[in-house]
């Protein structure tokens, strides 16, 4: 059973089915910490950029010429048209190399490919969105659409952990989310530094900081595999049910659209029937070693 | 290539009618693969004569040995399945897919489609033509899958155009479990034309119009009802002489159970994780697309390659490493999927039963006895002996 239905379905465009890559420029990087830039990009055909949509959780194969391609969720706002962000960790060759091309450079782009978070899902409900590290990425055009459709949910909550407080990504907008009243941001880091006043631990200690109406909540979780387990089982403790908690996994993708056979995760392939999955769904699988 | 709702008409045609049929596909254009005897196996390579059809051959295959005799010279096709499949034509090992130049903010490509090929496959079994099913399911032949619609190109195009001219296995191998997958050893569908070689000749099957087509400048006549009782007989005997067997009731759902199950670490104590399973199984789809750079034209290639999912970097992940780190997962994965995931993914089993997994693992693992051991285990109990051969067919269909 697939709980997860998206309320958008955006296919990739014509021409982006196939292994041909779109050209788009790097128009801004934005430096988040030591290794992590958020790259914005704009198609060079102008009108894929007024035509690209794409759903919050989905990702795009970036790619560069020679090297190879990257899977990379897209990390704006599904309400900007017209450029889009990729925050990107500088850790493999394509990465790397996206790194080189710079400001004015092009790099390639096949997508959006995958399922996002499931937008139908949250009406009337309480909305925990939990990230850890780079995590946060997939989750910002979430909040962005939820920021949009305030009214649909009741309470809004970000728990956010990292490193050490330089290792935030998105600083300045978390600042700013800090600031509303209709979202409640807590962020805690490992390692604290002089000027942090903020809590220190764990991101999923920040649980026992707010109240959770275990039946009203819709848990949405990005991190590292550890966190994500650590989350899901923290969230199932809470008496939240399994169909409430969504959780978006990370793997090897070459193809992007479930042919390749690289991102199979039991009978999923992570690519096409993810990357966000309801836990009901892999609940089997999930608490299980090198699946 | 095949409509099974055409005659099933059946006619003789003489052991010298193979020429003159060879000879006819090749007037049309056809690019004939056929069985040949190469580097001491049967290869499916492109001939241009009867001739060079492998004859007089017996295999003898067991886990991790492949090995040919003589055998009486007039003979054709009493052996079965060397490494190569149709999937080596269909889903090539290495497929160009683009070529580009980067052109100030553009990317130019340099490179046209690769061109189809009209293959005629002759002497391809049972089991094969239950392959080219299962990969019809994976590459999206029926055509539902708009999204993969330019990847996936190729292998329709070759497909579509494709002819197939079965034989009928009258000697199984001896990793052959077609029978356990309802898979062989006579085809029943999916082919233009079948032949069942008798002693000096063929009893012909029409399965399609454009085998009825051929038939008509062929030189057959009616088949006697020796001869057809006679193919019969022997398709009966090569069923009841497979030596291998699996109990496929209930297989999945077993399956489904085996995750923490002690015996993949029995296996991976074994295997080498080399990957020769995957690259012979006619319907392992995985893939890579890599890119490369020429160092002096500016021109960047995108190609894709088969890739085997016992590689240690395919479920690599940039910053955290593989996915699968352990050999026991990865045999996990892979026998998983053949037989139980596979199923969710495409509605059919993975496995056709053809054994070359077997045959050609160079320590000799065996994927009936390993399948017919999981979800078997009972903590305490020691090592689940492997159910004897033969004892499930009762239960055949």
């Amino acid at each position: 059973m697939i709980h997860h239905v998206a309320d958008m379905d955006h296919r990739p465009p014509p021409g982006m089915g196939g292994w041909m890559p779109v050209e788009a420029t790097i128009v801004n990087i934005q430096q988040e910490n030591f290794n992590t830039r958020t790259f914005t990009l704009r198609f060079v055909d102008e009108s894929l950029c007024e035509s690209y949509r794409f759903e919050p959780g989905q990702f795009n194969m970036l790619f560069v010429p020679g090297v190879g391609e990257a899977a990379i969720s897209i990390s704006s706002s599904p309400y900007q048209i017209g450029a889009m962000d990729h925050t990107i960790r500088m850790v493999g060759a394509v990465t790397r190399g996206i790194d080189r091309i710079g400001v004015g450079g092009v790099v390639g782009v096949r997508g959006p490919f995958g399922r996002g978070w499931p937008l139908n899902k949250l009406a009337g409900k309480d909305v925990i969105i939990l990230g850890g590290g780079i995590g946060l990425a997939p989750l910002r055009p979430l909040i962005h659409w939820l920021l949009r459709h305030r009214e649909q949910c009741r309470r809004v909550v970000l728990l956010y952990g990292c490193r050490s407080p330089e290792d935030r990504l998105y600083a300045a907008e978390l600042e700013a989310w800090s600031g509303r009243s209709d979202l409640d941001v807590l962020v805690t880091v490992d390692n604290a530094d002089e000027h942090w006043t903020g809590p220190v631990g764990v991101v999923t200690n920040l649980l026992q900081r707010i109240k959770v109406n275990a039946d009203q909540t819709v848990v949405f979780v990005c991190g590292p595999r550890v966190l994500n387990r650590v989350a899901a089982w923290n969230f199932l403790q809470l008496h939240v049910p399994p169909a409430q908690v969504y959780v978006s996994l990370e793997r090897n993708m070459n193809c992007g659209f479930g042919r390749c056979g690289h991102c199979q995760y039991g009978k999923h392939f992570v690519c096409r029937d993810g990357p966000v999955f309801c836990f009901a769904d892999i609940a089997d699988i999930f608490a299980k070693e090198e699946i | 290539m095949s409509q099974t709702n055409a005659s099933n008409q059946k006619y003789f045609l003489p052991r010298a009618g193979l020429e003159p049929l060879v000879r006819i596909l090749r007037q049309r254009g056809y690019t004939v693969l056929a069985p040949t005897r190469r580097d001491e196996i049967i290869s499916l390579a492109p001939v241009e004569s009867a001739d060079q059809i492998a004859r007089g051959v017996h295999d003898h295959q067991d886990g991790g040995r492949y090995r040919l005799t003589q055998a009486d010279p007039e003979i054709m096709f009493e052996y079965v399945l060397g490494a190569d499949s149709p999937k080596r034509y269909l889903f090539p090992p290495e497929l160009p897919l683009v070529e580009l130049r980067v052109r100030g903010n553009r990317f130019v490509p340099t490179s046209q489609p690769p061109a189809i090929a009209q293959y005629a496959f002759l002497g391809i079994r049972a089991c094969e033509l239950a392959a080219i099913k299962v990969q019809d399911r994976v590459f999206g032949h029926a055509g539902q899958d708009t999204l993969c619609a330019d990847a996936a190109e190729y292998y329709r195009r070759t497909r579509r155009q494709a002819l197939v001219i079965a034989v009928n296995c009258t000697r199984p191998g001896g990793t052959c479990f077609c029978a356990s997958m309802g898979t062989g050893p006579a085809a029943t569908e999916g082919f233009d034309l079948s032949l069942t070689e008798l002693r000096d000749g063929f009893l012909l099957t029409v399965g399609s119009q454009a085998g009825a087509a051929l038939c008509a400048e062929l030189e057959i006549r009616a088949p006697t009802s020796t001869e057809e009782g006679l193919a019969e007989m022997k398709l009966a005997a090569a069923r009841s002489h497979m030596q291998r067997h699996l109990d496929t009731r209930g297989l999945k759902e077993r399956l489904e159970q085996t995750i923490d199950d002690p015996n993949w670490e029995r296996v991976a104590a074994r295997c080498l994780s080399c990957g020769n399973c995957t690259m012979v199984c006619p319907t392992c789809f995985c893939f890579t697309v890599s890119d490369s750079s020429g160092l002096t034209d500016g021109v960047y290639g995108r190609t894709r390659r088969w890739e085997s999912c016992f590689s240690h970097q395919f479920s690599y992940v940039a910053g955290s490493g593989p996915v699968r780190s352990t050999i026991a997962a990865r045999y996990r994965h892979w026998l998983r999927h053949k037989l139980c995931t596979w199923w969710d993914q495409f509605g059919v089993s993975g496995c056709v039963g053809c054994g070359r997994c077997i045959t050609w693992c160079p320590v000799g693992i065996d994927l009936t006895e390993e399948a017919s051991r999981l979800g078997r285990h009972v903590p305490g109990a020691g090592v689940v002996p492997i159910p004897k051969a033969g004892g499930t067919k009762e239960a055949l269909p």
